[in-house]
């Protein structure tokens, strides 16, 4: 079989050169681009913001993106905006995103919302396979986009897999979909009284249980209407789950979380992401 | 009716010692949040939690165990006992789960003479293996020589007696009214096993929102008479 023709391709390779970490190879080609990096403060840690050229996700359209960090090399990964997917009328889109992580290494890869419009359907499978030292802040937000008749979920379907590997065992596997064309999604046990749905995965050697019961006082301290849970995963690290109606309840949640984790590992101050 | 029906009948026992009477997987938290309070919404509960939560990942794991056992693939069914376990982000039904698949293989390995079931709990006690319920209901079935269907049916059915004894004590509703829910319930189960049949590897394990928040929360959850 031919290779798929890509709507989008990114590769990023990042390696620690002298404390630094810097681009050994960075290649992207058509609809995927990222910008030069920028290191915020004196981390020695790049960010990079991955843009979609064309301004959001149309019928068919595939992305593949494939992320090094050498060992002990850092990066921060997020999008410039939300991903925007528009109706589908023929063909989901997919996206699928491979990531190794070296030992020692960190990535920070915090996405903007994915926003699934009218008739939109997105399959999305992203692939993280780690080595023993290796560090991971990993956040997605599904949300319902606006329609033309005000109903709250117009999407046809979103889905989000995510398997992760830890010195090649299974240690994550997280399957979401949402499929309003389908199944009922406002109802006791799914979504409720709710539209979004947030995932935050951290996975570190330091990240014990300790970390976790704090963090749980930190989520129970944030105001809005959200609910949100934290537990423990098989490996050192946990899961925080957000399900609210406004993509802000669910950063303010996850901002109050990396604050901690921040201060807690580094004793320093988080480095904002602002884009705009 | 024959002896291996009633052999996995055994299994299927609510007084049958798997330790599922501890474990409400996440009921326990909307009973406390006054979200179940009576047998109508414990019947909204029970069945977002088969249709959603048990068809995509224990029931299509039992149809793809069972397979794999037809088709001597053991590393499908290690694999499957894995992405079983690691599938579910609640910590303490995590452990739950796993402590009924333990409390299960150990009586099955009694009671059975099944070399598969042996080399699970082999496994297990090395801990190569995790133990769950669903993957010891597959090899169990296989090993009786009940049907791959009926073995998905009985283990849903298993579960929802359990879940509906647990409501009795716990909401706490009327013992009448929960053997309605699961006489109701059987066209629901029998649904449940025509949707795994037609489940594609993309949707194994697929959440169901909520109830996986009510599961983490239980964490917190100050008084409580289950460990899930």
């Amino acid at each position: 079989m031919s290779k798929p023709e890509w709507t989008g391709i990114l590769n990023l390779d990042i390696e620690n050169r002298a404390g630094k970490s810097v681009p050994k190879n960075v290649y992207f080609h058509d609809a995927l681009k990222v910008q030069r990096p920028i290191y915020h403060g004196r981390t020695g840690r790049p960010c990079y913001y991955i843009l979609n050229v064309g301004g959001g996700y149309l019928d068919g359209d595939t992305y593949r993106t494939e992320v090094r960090v050498r060992e002990n090399a850092e990066l921060t990964l997020t999008t410039l905006g939300a991903t925007l997917i528009y109706k589908t009328p023929t063909k989901p889109v997919y996206q699928e995103t491979e990531i190794f992580l070296a030992e020692n290494s960190y990535l920070e890869y915090l996405s903007d919302p994915i926003i699934g419009y009218e008739k939109a359907r997105y399959s999305q499978l992203d692939t993280i396979h780690m080595k023993k030292g290796a560090t991971l802040l990993y956040s997605d937000i599904l949300t319902p986009g606006w329609s033309a008749e005000g109903r709250s979920f117009s999407y046809d379907m979103l889905q989000l897999r995510t398997n992760i590997y830890m010195e090649d065992e299974l240690v994550v596997y997280d399957n979401i979909k949402l499929e309003p064309a389908v199944q009922k999604i406002d109802v006791l046990g799914f979504m409720e009284d709710y539209t979004h749905l947030g995932t935050f995965i951290v996975i570190s050697e330091k990240a014990d249980g300790e970390l976790v019961k704090r963090l749980q006082e930190v989520i129970n301290e944030q105001a809005g209407d959200f609910k949100a849970g934290i537990s423990s995963l098989m490996v050192s690290g946990f899961t925080v789950r957000v399900m609210a109606n406004m993509t802000q309840d669910i950063e303010k949640v996850f901002s109050a979380c990396q604050k901690l984790i921040s201060e807690t590992w580094y004793n320093k101050q988080l480095s904002s992401l602002r884009k705009y | 009716m024959d002896s291996s029906l009633l052999t996995l009948f055994q299994l299927c026992d609510s007084n049958f010692p798997s330790g599922g009477f501890s474990h409400s997987f996440g009921l326990e938290t909307y009973i406390q949040q006054d979200k179940v309070v009576d047998p109508e919404t414990f019947s909204q509960w029970l069945t977002l939690y088969v249709q959603e939560q048990m068809v995509t990942a224990d029931g299509y794991a039992i149809k793809l165990a069972y397979e794999a056992l037809e088709n001597d693939n053991l590393e499908e069914i290690w694999h499957l006992d894995r992405v079983l376990t690691v599938q579910n982000m609640s910590r303490e039904t995590r452990e739950g789960t796993r402590f009924m698949g333990r409390s299960l293989v150990k009586i099955a390995e009694t009671i059975y003479d099944s070399e598969m079931i042996n080399l699970y709990s082999k496994r297990i006690q090395e801990k190569k293996s995790n133990a769950h319920p669903a993957i010891l209901f597959a090899m169990a079935g296989h090993h009786l020589k009940i049907s791959r269907d009926t073995t998905i049916l009985y283990y849903m059915y298993s579960t929802v007696i359990n879940l509906v004894q647990n409501a009795v004590r716990a909401i706490p509703i009327g013992q009448t009214a929960g053997q309605q829910i699961i006489s109701n319930f059987q066209p629901i189960l029998k649904k449940a096993v025509e949707t795994i049949n037609t489940l594609k590897e993309s949707d194994f394990g697929t959440i169901a929102p909520g109830i996986e928040m009510a599961q983490l929360q239980h964490e917190n959850v100050t008084v409580r008479i289950f460990m899930s």
